[in-house]
């Protein structure tokens, strides 16, 4: 299986394993994240800390010592509000006048681990460690990653507090619902309704956005499962 | 009036400084003027960093206590542990925790398990 898999990888295995050798200790665990789902910048706060080794007692700050960092599913990384069509990436290229712009939505398209490197780069101190730090981080767009031989520890992030909803997205939450129940009514078939109002406010991995809707819903565990 | 040569008075000073200003790099050992200046902004440095050092220090031993206390509890926090050690009276010192966090890390659960039973 480790071995399908690590085949199914071969495109990007060279990438993938570049720069191990520079990398010194081996003392240092190998985490996990999983992309699927999490809020893009909450992840890679968690991914930042853990890469500097700030969760260690013996953190000293001139020396690089974090654990490698694995990230799966990039392409599944959610965003709230309307980050995926506004959240817009500048960059200038030193010519004058040449800035140039990507909206979240179009660097997904070409290169979804870019989204979650740079969020991640961005939060690490700017210092001469962080060019080492970048070189721990490893993004997979999917869920295969050549690394199956090593001994992997998956990274279990802490629970979010989801805030309240405000009143007026409650009050369009609320609308949708009814609107849903009424077309439920008229198509007449219990099940396929009940999933099609889970999909209007769960919006799938397909389309990587969770509306502010979801986001603000507090986990009553009445109805919806808040996961 | 009869002239005066000054002497060695100026080469013993410029001795001195150049001594202390010995390991320094390239010009900054070598040429007079130059080490002068270099010796002025060592020890400019020196006394403005002894205090900053206080600082350093207790930010480091601040983030290790951190890294140490997480791994008790989800929500658990130096700052709830901080709050419960001032609550238990415990006069422990943050430079303390750090050896002992990184030393003895089951010693520092028992503390803190002690403390965040306190009420």
């Amino acid at each position: 299986m480790a071995a399908a898999a690590a085949t199914k990888f071969n495109g990007n295995v060279k990438k993938a394993l570049a720069g191990l050798r520079r990398i010194n200790l081996e003392g240092l665990r190998w985490r996990v994240f999983d992309a699927k789902g999490q809020v893009l910048g909450r992840l890679a706060a968690q991914i930042s800390t853990v890469i500097q080794g700030k969760d260690k007692p013996t953190y000293t700050p001139y020396r690089e010592d974090g654990d490698m960092c694995i990230v799966l599913n990039a392409k599944d990384i959610a965003v709230t509000g309307r980050k995926m069509t506004d959240k817009v990436y500048y960059w200038h290229t030193g010519y004058i006048g040449h800035l140039k712009q990507r909206t979240l939505k179009d660097q997904m398209a070409k290169d979804p681990t870019e989204v979650i490197r740079k969020a991640v780069l961005r939060m690490l101190p700017r210092n001469k460690l962080r060019d080492d730090r970048d070189r721990k981080l490893r993004i997979f767009t999917g869920s295969e990653h050549p690394f199956n031989d090593r001994p992997l520890e998956p990274y279990m992030m802490p629970p979010r507090k989801v805030r309240e909803l405000r009143p007026r997205v409650r009050r369009a939450m609320v609308r949708a619902q009814k609107k849903a129940e009424g077309q439920q009514q008229k198509g007449d078939s219990g099940k396929i309704a009940r999933r099609k109002k889970e999909s209007l406010l769960l919006e799938t991995s397909a389309s990587n956005h969770l509306p502010s809707s979801y986001l603000g819903f507090v986990c009553s565990g009445d109805e919806f499962d808040c996961s | 009036m009869t002239r005066i040569r000054r002497g060695y008075i100026a080469r013993r000073r410029r001795t001195k400084i150049r001594l202390f200003a010995s390991t320094f790099r390239g010009t900054h050992s070598r040429l007079t003027r130059t080490t002068i200046q270099q010796k002025m902004r060592a020890l400019v440095s020196a006394h403005r960093d002894r205090g900053r050092q206080k600082r350093n220090f207790r930010r480091l031993w601040i983030t290790r206590i951190n890294a140490a206390i997480r791994e008790i509890g989800v929500s658990y926090s130096y700052s709830r542990s901080i709050h419960d050690l001032y609550k238990g009276r415990l006069l422990l010192n943050r430079k303390i925790l750090a050896q002992i966090a990184i030393s003895n890390r089951n010693c520092l659960y028992m503390i803190s398990n002690k403390i965040m039973k306190i009420k």
